[in-house]
């Protein structure tokens, strides 16, 4: 259970506690979590009949409670993140040639290392946070 | 802002001799290629319904003026003879700028001045890409756009005041949820729609009971941008399927009017306008209008290609039997009488003769209006 939404108190929709402004739009404030992009807000919006442009003051308390209660059963945030982590340590754990890569800090999937490699020093890691 | 429509320019000029269209003009070949003002009536009612847009040139001129083409006349015939000929179902179809929106426009102030009941939807694609809320009717395939239906409830009391003060409701209502007195006026029925949007749909059902009911004036539904309703819309339903236009209750009724499944038991019309600028392609749409027009001249029928596979049956369905009046250019006459209107309101600053008429309407594509007044008036030399 992502503890991100958890809110017994109010129906409100919160991102790190820190609830949403009433004029947002709602698709925005879903997309604000790790782990949903365009097209997961865009499912969860259809799921519950709400169009793209609606904003989350003008959806009833109780829709906000229900798609608390569906984020809450996805895999998001802190509990994404532990999957994405445990996937490089797996690798790295079997000796694999792309734990290795990770460790490493080199391109896991192929490129060229005689140049173009800036974004696999800053990103590919073993001990992958976020 | 966005939307602003400004009908009067002090800075024109008065034309003199501009007489108003009124009832007995309708569908009267004398007024062809003359420009007939609107009543301030008919005005208030064109506006309360969105007929005017923000891109039209009304801004130019000292008052609203529409000129009488062929085709005014001849979709003025047909709301005269409505009770002998039928109710007509017509698309108007034809090049961009060649005039679709506005011979709705006309239409809809020839039904003003003869006492209709107007009910426009001035844009159709605000129904279908998704930008305002829809709900699911449960226990139905149905999906209702409550906010869009509330602002057109107020649109149709605002501009059918007239009429509406004075019918009262007359029959009884069990699916709107709230208590309806027994007396209340239909602008009244309307104003509640309009007020709530969580009812907005049962009050417009019952509105449209009413209105259909023995004894009431005709009706006259226009809708502009028909590709839009004929095809899937941007919505989503639960399962993320997109959902086909013809899914929105809204939508729904005005199809069955324009397919001719219901019928207006008063009589009326059902106009429907094409958008030639940016509608999404529709091979189903454009397939089923070029049928019409072959059965209307009598020529080739047009086969379905049966290697296609992007045909919409249910689009097919709703056009099988329309009737399509397609707008071609201006005729010489008709062109001439426009910019001589033009000129008398002082926007125009040439001389007005043979020539320069040729010359407007041959640069035009041979007499498309949008860009007779594109190359006249909106030419900044």
């Amino acid at each position: 259970m992502s503890t991100a939404l958890l809110n017994t108190k109010s129906s409100s929709l919160r991102h790190n506690g820190v609830p949403f402004p009433e004029n947002r739009l709602i698709k925005k404030s879903l997309e604000t979590f790790y782990g949903i992009g365009a097209h997961q807000s865009s499912r969860i919006l259809a799921k519950f009949n709400i169009f793209p442009g609606a904003r989350l003051g003008s959806v009833p308390s109780k829709t906000i409670a229900a798609i608390s209660a569906d984020l809450s059963q996805m895999t998001i945030e802190n509990d994404l993140r532990k999957q994405v982590r445990d996937n490089i340590k797996r690798l790295r754990d079997m000796g694999s040639y792309r734990g290795r890569r990770h460790a490493m800090g080199l391109p896991v999937r192929g490129q060229r290392t005689r140049s173009q490699i800036a974004t696999a020093r800053k990103l590919n890691r073993a001990d992958w946070k976020a | 802002m966005r939307k602003r429509v400004v009908l009067s320019n002090t800075n024109a000029l008065e034309v003199e001799g501009l007489q108003d269209l009124s009832k007995n003009m309708v569908g009267d070949k004398q007024y062809i290629g003359k420009v007939l003002g609107l009543q301030g009536q008919t005005v208030d009612g064109l506006r309360a319904v969105e007929a005017f847009k923000a891109q039209q040139g009304w801004g130019l001129f000292r008052r609203p003026g529409v000129l009488v083409r062929e085709e005014t006349v001849r979709i003025g015939e047909r709301l005269n003879t409505f009770k002998t000929n039928g109710v007509p179902r017509l698309v108007l179809d034809g090049n961009r700028g060649a005039g679709k929106s506005l011979m709705l426009l006309s239409s809809m102030a020839m039904a003003f001045v003869k006492g209709w009941i107007v009910v426009n939807f001035p844009e159709a694609q605000e129904l279908t890409n998704a930008v305002t809320e829809y709900t699911p009717i449960p226990d139905t395939p149905l999906y209702s756009q409550n906010a869009y239906v509330a602002t057109l409830l107020a649109a149709i009391a605002k501009a059918n005041s007239t009429i509406l003060d004075k019918l009262e409701i007359s029959q009884k209502h069990p699916n709107v949820p709230i208590p309806l007195q027994s007396n209340i006026t239909l602008s009244r029925l309307c104003e509640l729609g309009a007020r709530d949007p969580e009812i907005a749909w049962p009050i417009f059902e019952a509105f449209w009971s009413e209105i259909t009911a023995s004894g009431r004036p005709p009706i006259l539904m226009a809708l502009d941008g028909l590709q839009y309703i004929m095809t899937e819309s941007e919505y989503h339903d639960a399962n993320f399927k997109k959902i086909h236009a013809h899914d929105f209750a809204i939508i729904q009724h005005f199809v069955s009017y324009l397919s001719g499944k219901k019928s207006l038991p008063n009589g009326g019309a059902i106009l429907a306008a094409t958008s030639r600028s940016h509608a999404p392609k529709s091979k189903s749409v454009e397939l089923a209008l070029q049928q019409a027009l072959e059965r209307q001249d009598g020529g080739l029928f047009t086969e379905k290609d049966p290697w296609e596979k992007t045909y919409d049956a249910r689009a097919e369905m709703a056009l099988a039997s329309v009737e399509v009046l397609k707008l071609g250019g201006l005729s010489k006459d008709e062109a001439r009488g426009l910019m001589e209107y033009w000129a008398q309101s002082g926007v125009l600053r040439q001389r007005v003769d043979e020539r320069t008429v040729a010359e407007k309407w041959a640069l035009a594509g041979n007499g498309i209006v949008g860009e007779i007044e594109r190359g006249a008036l909106r030419t900044r030399i």
